[in-house]
């Protein structure tokens, strides 16, 4: 009959607990391994949440963007604009895409109501933009078709634009006048500006707030990074080329696909379309949300993986250090192994009891570890202004690298003690 | 019944290129409930014997029976199992485990052979009191004097009713009136049927035995029964 393992428990934490410095001083190597390892994933966890957050706050992962393709060199000819034609041949080529937003931006205007003015970034949209970017109004109707099709003078209101314009009270069916200055054509509207007549606009809706919370301090607009989004007003997209700047075209357009999968697809083919349709030059550039999530977590994983590499080697030399102190302790209690052989100890007892105290100490290392992880945590969290996202899943992740260490660690000191010769070992002095 | 017997003993030991050898020949009868002295020279092999006889160490030619069970031959492993349930072992330094209270050091044979925890607090308890150290259960060994360590090593000896109880000189480290305390445990527990066999120097003490054994290189020159 062997003890059992709650008496090896028992026998184990006694000893810990009479050499209580000791135990302490083996474990620091543990304790610090298994904290760079919580730390380093909930950062990395927070991290690829916060990205994730972003993603699904401009339209999620079926998102796929074409815009003009800063890296060309347009004196090569060439510019990175789409004619209302081109928009028709491209959308009648991907009859798979959910939506379609082509989208005109004016940079230079201003909404005014009385004397309160707005200096909102100005797009020509359709109806589709709420479905591409997932983004509806707050309040009363974003554009329809209809709209388009008869040029209407109507404006949906960022949730920023319309408090500022009209404060509490209800902006619907109210107007506001367009004015300020306009680009007067040629590549990204080099060729100066000119003065827009002022157009008069009834706004029908009013966008939904965008927010969330910011990573890594403030960013221009204060707390929220979305807040740009809020300082927008949308348009038509006829009533922003024919009637208020007839020499804009369509930079860019977004589209929806069906599903993040489908959107990598999706993305290619549209490439290869907007490629043949001008005659093979790279005006454009085409990214899915969903490649460029990807991406981002590809990144993150090699940084992830130095981190744990760095872990693992403080973990295995702290598993290493453990190792000798124990064989230290072993030939110290060389004595004791004899007299627990000599009354009845058989060779597994005396393993599981050096193996137990190993797997002990480690443990307690992985909740010290664990414990400084979350306090370091917290305070990064508070400090640095970084999510942080710490997972159960990591408590366990922590105690079971800790225990495994102490597994692979303690199995030579206790072989070691287990084959000591008991008539040899009472001799020890 | 013979507890134990023993035939053609030889132990030994190598130490490099040299073979030390310890015990050259040695038969040994000893009869159940017998009270044994063995005595002999420094060096002449006395510590040697206990230990086989313990099963603490197995004989390099030879057979050993041990209650009518040839030992000798048993696995390393299943002889902390004979240890444990047949032989109660006392040393000439005491050797209790010093970060251990005194009942715990007397808990451990009990723990050893699977004994519930509430149990075996209450039997080292008892046995604890029965050599007169009630009052020092929660003692560390330091905090006692030589003669009560050597009675709580004795009734660590004892706890798991062994067949035999083996004492290495177990008055050599004491003064005349703790080792007289001793002895007269050991007197007390042979009066009780347990077979007793102790090595010792003192002839004084061999006289109370019921045969003195004299061990010289290795041999028996004197007390066997087989003769
Ligand atoms: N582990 C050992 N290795 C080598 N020689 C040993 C060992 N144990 C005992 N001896 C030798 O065996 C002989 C008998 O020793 P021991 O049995 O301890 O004698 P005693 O107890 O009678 O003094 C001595 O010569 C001793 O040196
Ligand atoms: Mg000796």
């Amino acid at each position: 009959m062997a003890i059992s393992l709650g008496e090896s428990l028992h026998i184990g934490f006694a000893d810990i607990w009479t050499r209580k410095v000791r135990s302490i001083v083996t474990i620091i190597g543990i304790i610090l391994g298994v904290m760079s390892i919580m730390v380093v994933l909930a950062i990395v966890n927070g991290m690829n949440k916060s990205t994730m957050d972003w993603m699904q706050a401009r339209g999620g992962l079926n998102k796929i963007e074409v815009e003009r393709n800063w890296q060309y060199d347009f004196s090569k000819g060439g510019k990175a604009e789409f004619t209302l034609k081109e928009i028709d041949y491209i959308k009648s080529k991907i009859p798979e895409a959910v939506a379609i937003n082509p989208k005109v931006s004016e940079f230079g205007l201003e909404l005014a109501r009385g004397e309160q003015t707005f200096q909102a970034q100005v797009q020509g949209v359709v109806p589709d933009m709420t479905v591409v970017d997932e983004w509806d109004v707050g309040k009363g109707r974003f554009i329809k078709d209809m709209d388009v099709r008869q040029f209407n003078d109507v404006v949906v209101l960022g949730s920023r634009v319309a408090s500022t314009l009209f404060g509490s009270r209800n902006p619907l069916g109210q107007q506001v006048l367009l004015k300020g200055q306009i680009s007067a054509g040629g590549p990204g509207g080099a060729s100066g500006m000119q003065t827009l007549k002022t157009q008069t606009l009834t706004v029908i809706g009013v966008m939904q707030e965008k927010k969330m919370k910011a990573q890594g301090g403030q960013s221009a607009f204060g707390d929220n990074p979305l807040e740009y989004m809020n300082r927008r007003a949308f348009i038509p997209l006829s009533t922003m080329i024919w009637k208020v700047n007839p020499a804009l075209a369509i930079t860019s357009l977004e589209l929806r696909a069906k599903d993040p999968t489908s959107a990598v697809a999706l993305r290619k083919k549209t490439e290869n379309i907007v490629l043949n349709l001008k005659h093979g030059k790279r005006l454009f550039q085409i990214v899915s949300a969903q490649e460029q999530m990807q991406q981002m977590k590809q990144s993150s994983m090699i940084f992830t993986a130095i981190f744990i590499l760095i872990a693992v080697i403080s973990l295995l030399v702290g598993g290493i250090v453990i190792m000798n102190i124990m064989l230290a302790s072993i030939k110290e209690r060389t004595r004791e192994i004899g007299v627990r052989l000599a009354i009845g100890a058989r060779r597994r007892d005396i393993f599981l009891q050096f193996l137990v105290q190993t797997v002990m100490i480690t443990g307690l290392g992985g909740v010290f570890g664990i414990a400084l992880g979350f306090s370091i945590l917290n305070m990064v969290g508070k400090y640095l202004d970084i999510q942080v996202a710490a997972s159960l899943q990591m408590i366990w992740v922590a105690l079971l690298v800790s225990v495994g260490v102490g597994l692979i660690f303690g199995i030579m000191p206790a072989v070691r003690a287990s084959n000591l010769d008991p008539v040899i070992a009472l001799r020890e002095e | 019944m013979d507890v134990i017997r023993i035939n053609g003993m030889i132990k030994d030991y190598n130490l490099g290129k040299v073979k030390v050898r310890a015990l050259c020949g040695v038969d040994l009868i000893i009869r159940q409930g017998e009270f044994v002295a063995i005595m002999g020279p420094s060096g002449s092999g006395k510590s040697t014997l206990m230990h086989i006889i313990g099963c603490l160490d197995r004989p390099s030619e030879g057979s050993y029976f041990l209650d009518e069970q040839l030992v000798s031959e048993l696995p390393k492993s299943e002889l902390s199992q004979i240890r444990n349930k047949k032989i109660g072992f006392v040393f000439q330094s005491f050797n209790l485990l010093p970060h251990l209270n005194i009942q715990k050091n007397v808990e451990l044979p009990l723990m050893y052979a699977g004994m519930p925890m509430r149990r075996r607090k209450q039997k080292a308890t008892e046995i604890l009191d029965s050599v007169g150290l009630l009052d020092r259960l929660k003692h560390k060994p330091s905090e006692l004097s030589g003669g009560q360590r050597q009675r709580v090593a004795i009734a660590r000896a004892i706890v798991n009713d062994p067949s035999i109880l083996l004492a290495d000189e177990p008055t050599g480290n004491l003064d005349s009136q703790a080792g007289g305390d001793i002895l007269e445990i050991f007197e007390r527990l042979h009066k009780a049927g347990n077979t007793v066999i102790m090595v010792t120097h003192d002839a004084a003490v061999a006289k109370r035995a019921d045969r003195v054994i004299h061990i010289m290189d290795g041999q028996i020159t004197n007390g066997n029964l087989a003769g």
